[in-house]
């Protein structure tokens, strides 16, 4: 089949769609080949398709086969934001893995929630190091009617409450925000790494093809 | 877990092995290994996923990759097994092998 000129903006269209897509979380480089590979694809199938029982409708049968654009992005996304997460660490590429998971299922979910919550604790404590030299008054341990309640800024403290602590809090928040900060990241690489394993794998195996048969299979 | 979930499990856990089992006799490009598979099997759902399942064994280094402009009205990227994905491929057949085994003798099992 020979596409007419509606054809080929529509072919055009979509593999506009799939590069840009691409493009939010793959290098340029890497989008546009992925996308020469689906346009490659698509004019196999154009050639090898009879014009019936019109254009449209075998080009739009092509590419339902293909899958939408975003689809196909989404794919790619998933096949590959999670191995750049696990073998470089970095934390754009962590946060955009954690956050696919998290769509993935229940145990995605309930994963990425917990390391959510690991990070935001460590950016709290370094928040806190960050006010205290600002608001010396009001960052600090706040103790009510003599017991120790919070760590973090209360600004209009009621009665029987008070903050207490030096700049060594700065110190104390800081340390406790980069300890909490790193043990997230690893327990995310390690998440991310299982994940994959499990992924890759045929079910009674592990996920790289080595053979360690899993506990209990 | 419904039977489609299980299903779909099982294709996923099947299409690795199905793709570089493809690739184990020569080089082929992307349709030619939708078709190969289409052929015998029913592990390929929808053609797009496909391309980044091999971006990935790609990226392991299980396979490698080079886009050939004479072999055919338009460039294709052919796909070649590794030594470290001939490697992996020994490795998955002997367990799904050793797998499928166990999984038939329960089927007989089952059946007596």
């Amino acid at each position: 089949m020979m596409l007419s000129e509606a054809g080929q903006a529509r072919v055009r269209g979509y593999l506009y769609v799939l590069e840009r897509s691409l493009r939010t979380f793959q290098s340029v480089e890497a989008a546009r080949d992925a996308t020469r590979e689906v346009e490659s694809h698509i004019r196999d199938r154009v050639e090898e398709a009879p014009a019936e029982p019109d254009e449209r409708t075998a080009l739009e049968g092509i590419l339902a086969r293909l899958g939408t654009p975003t689809r196909v992005a989404r794919a790619y996304s998933t096949e590959l934001a999670v191995d750049e997460a696990v073998a470089t660490g970095r934390l754009g590429a962590v946060a955009r893995a954690v956050g696919q998971l998290a769509a993935t299922g229940v145990t995605g979910f309930l994963g990425a929630l917990g390391l959510f919550s690991g990070y935001a604790i460590g950016l709290g404590f370094v928040a806190v190091a960050v006010l205290k030299p600002i608001f010396p008054a009001n960052v600090g341990f706040i103790w009510r009617n003599g017991v120790p309640m919070a760590l973090g800024a209360h600004f209009n403290l009621p009665p029987g409450t008070e903050v207490r602590g030096g700049y060594w809090v700065m110190l104390f928040a800081l340390a406790a925000g980069m300890l909490v900060l790193v043990l997230t990241h690893r327990a995310a690489r390690r998440f991310l790494a299982w994940w994959r394993s499990r992924r890759s794998g045929v079910f009674p195996f592990d996920g790289h093809g080595t053979g360690r048969p899993r506990p209990g299979a | 877990m419904s039977l489609e979930t299980w299903q779909e499990q099982l294709r996923r856990g099947g299409l690795e092995l199905a793709v570089l089992l493809c690739l184990a006799g020569r080089a082929r490009y992307g349709l030619e290994v939708i078709r190969h598979l289409q052929e015998g099997t029913d592990l390929v759902v929808t053609e797009g996923t496909l391309y980044p399942l091999m971006a990935r064994l790609t990226g392991e280094g299980l396979l490698t990759s080079e886009w050939r402009e004479d072999q055919g009205p338009h460039p294709r990227k052919y796909y070649t097994l590794s030594a470290r994905g001939r490697q992996r491929l020994e490795q998955m057949s002997g367990h799904w092998r050793e797998f499928t085994g166990k999984i038939d003798r329960l089927l007989e099992e089952a059946k007596r």
